[in-house]
């Protein structure tokens, strides 16, 4: 469990995180979505005891970690952005060492980096320099510091930064496959991430949060979207005009065009779906469709709408 | 604190640091060793010692710029301070650990003692309490090295405000009053003659504290501020 009452950090008089609160419960994975820059490290780092808040309370499992920061960092596993680990080490080593800074006890701790070597995929390259490892065995190293000692919440910060996509996958399915044992906040600026792993998201911009709600409720947020896309073969350019025969058409906007096909996005009002009239006029107007869709609310879009709307209040 | 004494210590020998600072230390001693011994046939190894005790001034900055700085600037700060360990057992730690190489580096010293004992006969009072003194110097150089690693990100900074620092330290023999405690090599003298003085004890051990609570106040300062 984690919980945050009214905090704000200010560095000098820039405000970087407002008065922010919110809870996570026990075996939630919440994602942490905002631009770059807009508070998502400086609150992770307020969380996990690096910086302190200027103003409010932090609670994580009935720990406060401002009075009681040795019982409350027990509880979290932190990955840092930009995955800072000791270079001169070996994984084996870094690993036993984060252990060992945890205060997992001595006798456990063989068993302990074993196990967290064998989850997070390491076996290979456990006797290397951490120095000579590729950028996807770094983040990998990274999050069995933050695994180690099983803590009950972790906090993964840009988790999948600077991956390549096959890389990112598997991080992802090694997040995922986590969430049973521990509750997880995840951040990141890549929504379609945060989508496939989290049940809740939380979006932040210029240290303020806008929403907090379950994925599937954030993504719903477009789905009154009247738009759709055509693409059709126009020869006469009659499609331009449709909206003459076809009244709830609000408004006609060339978006692409190329060779003989264009591409128009359609607005309409109205709960209908225009999508079959639309279809049959074109038939009789000879004009001759290509592509039709409309328009697929996703996260991306919610999120600039909720960003938005935010910036302008 | 041992945790992080430990990693200290494989962080200086599985980089060059350790043993640069070990190679400067015993490069320099040697030579002592060949101008008191060969040239002037002199038999005192606490004077070797002592004359030895110049060279903290540049080799100490080695041991201890990268302490803070080298953790700020890669990040690596994030995972100690958000472990469980206090900041006391954080700095303590490193502390410990440079002082330990510094040990290293006094028992390969007392090779030459060991040649000095098989060809003459050399007294091992006044060397030992000489050495006593050696490693209070060194470790009062080390908590201020470590402090001026804590005040920036810049291992360069940090090396080059140490070894001014020191300068002027050197500088401060035999001046009375406040910059008493700063005067650290005059400190010194009486650790060769075989005399273990209180005072001077004393000296050391405040101005060890007193950069060791500065450190730990840095730190602490940076939570909130930064």
């Amino acid at each position: 469990m984690i919980e945050l009452q009214n905090v704000t950090k200010k560095y000098g008089n820039f405000v970087a995180v407002n008065n922010v609160s919110f809870k996570i419960e026990e075996g939630e994975i919440v994602g942490f979505l905002g631009p770059n820059g807009a508070g998502k490290t400086s609150t992770m780092n307020m969380i996990t005891g690096f910086i302190e808040p200027t103003d409010g309370k932090i609670i994580v499992n009935d720990y406060e970690i401002s009075k009681n920061p040795k019982k409350a960092k027990r509880q979290i596993g932190y990955m840092p952005e930009n995955v800072p680990l000791y270079l001169e080490l070996t994984v084996k080593e870094f690993i036993s060492y984060m252990a060992d800074l945890k205060l997992v006890k001595r006798k456990e701790r063989k068993a302990e980096v074993e196990r967290v070597i064998k989850i997070t995929g390491l076996e290979e390259v456990k006797s290397k320099l951490i120095r000579s490892l590729s950028r996807g065995y770094k983040q990998r190293v990274s999050l069995a510091g933050a695994l180690v000692g099983n803590p009950p919440i972790l906090i993964l910060d840009e988790p999948t930064v600077g991956l390549d996509p096959i890389q990112v996958t598997e991080i992802r399915s090694l997040i995922k496959s986590l969430k049973k044992q521990h509750t997880i906040l995840v951040s990141s600026h890549i929504l379609s991430e945060i989508s496939q792993m989290c049940n809740k998201i939380i979006i932040i911009d210029k240290g303020t949060i806008l929403r907090i709600d379950s994925t599937d409720e954030i993504e719903k947020t477009t789905n009154d979207s009247t738009e759709i896309l055509v693409t059709v073969e126009d020869p006469d350019n009659k499609f331009s005009v449709i909206n003459r025969t076809i009244t709830s058409i609000s408004k006609i906007e060339l978006i692409e065009e190329n060779d003989k096909e264009k591409t128009y996005k359609v607005d309409y009002s109205g709960d209908t779906d225009i999508r079959k009239t639309l279809f049959k006029e074109c038939a009789k107007q000879d004009i001759t469709i290509i592509e039709m869709k409309k328009k697929q609310s996703s996260l991306e879009d919610a999120f600039l709408k909720i960003t938005e709307e935010g910036g302008k209040e | 604190m041992l945790a992080i004494i430990k990693k200290e210590l494989k962080s200086y020998f599985y980089t060059p640091i350790g043993y640069i600072f070990i190679a400067l230390f015993m490069i320099v001693v040697s030579f002592v060793f060949y101008g008191f011994t060969f040239t002037q046939r002199y038999l005192n190894f606490e004077y070797i010692i002592w004359d030895s005790t110049l060279v903290l001034t540049f080799i100490i900055p080695v041991l201890t710029m990268r302490m803070f700085a080298e953790e700020k600037k890669s990040g690596t700060d994030q995972l100690l301070m958000t472990s469980p360990k206090s900041i006391v057992s954080i700095v303590l730690g490193k502390f410990f650990a440079a002082t330990l190489v510094v040990v290293c580096a006094l028992l390969l010293m007392f090779i030459y003692y060991g040649i000095l004992r098989y060809f003459g006969n050399v007294s091992l009072i006044e060397p030992l309490v000489a050495m006593l003194g050696f490693l209070l110097l060194a470790m009062s150089y080390i908590s201020f090295g470590m402090f001026a690693s804590s005040i920036t990100e810049n291992q360069v900074i940090a090396a080059v405000i140490s070894i001014a620092f020191f300068f002027i330290i050197n500088f401060l023999q035999n001046y009375q009053g406040i910059v008493e405690i700063f005067s650290l090599v005059s400190m010194y003298q009486k650790f060769p003659q075989g005399i273990i003085a209180l005072k001077e004890v004393v000296g050391y051990i405040s101005f060890i504290l007193l950069f060791v609570i500065l450190t730990i106040i840095v730190l602490q300062r940076r939570k909130s501020v930064k």
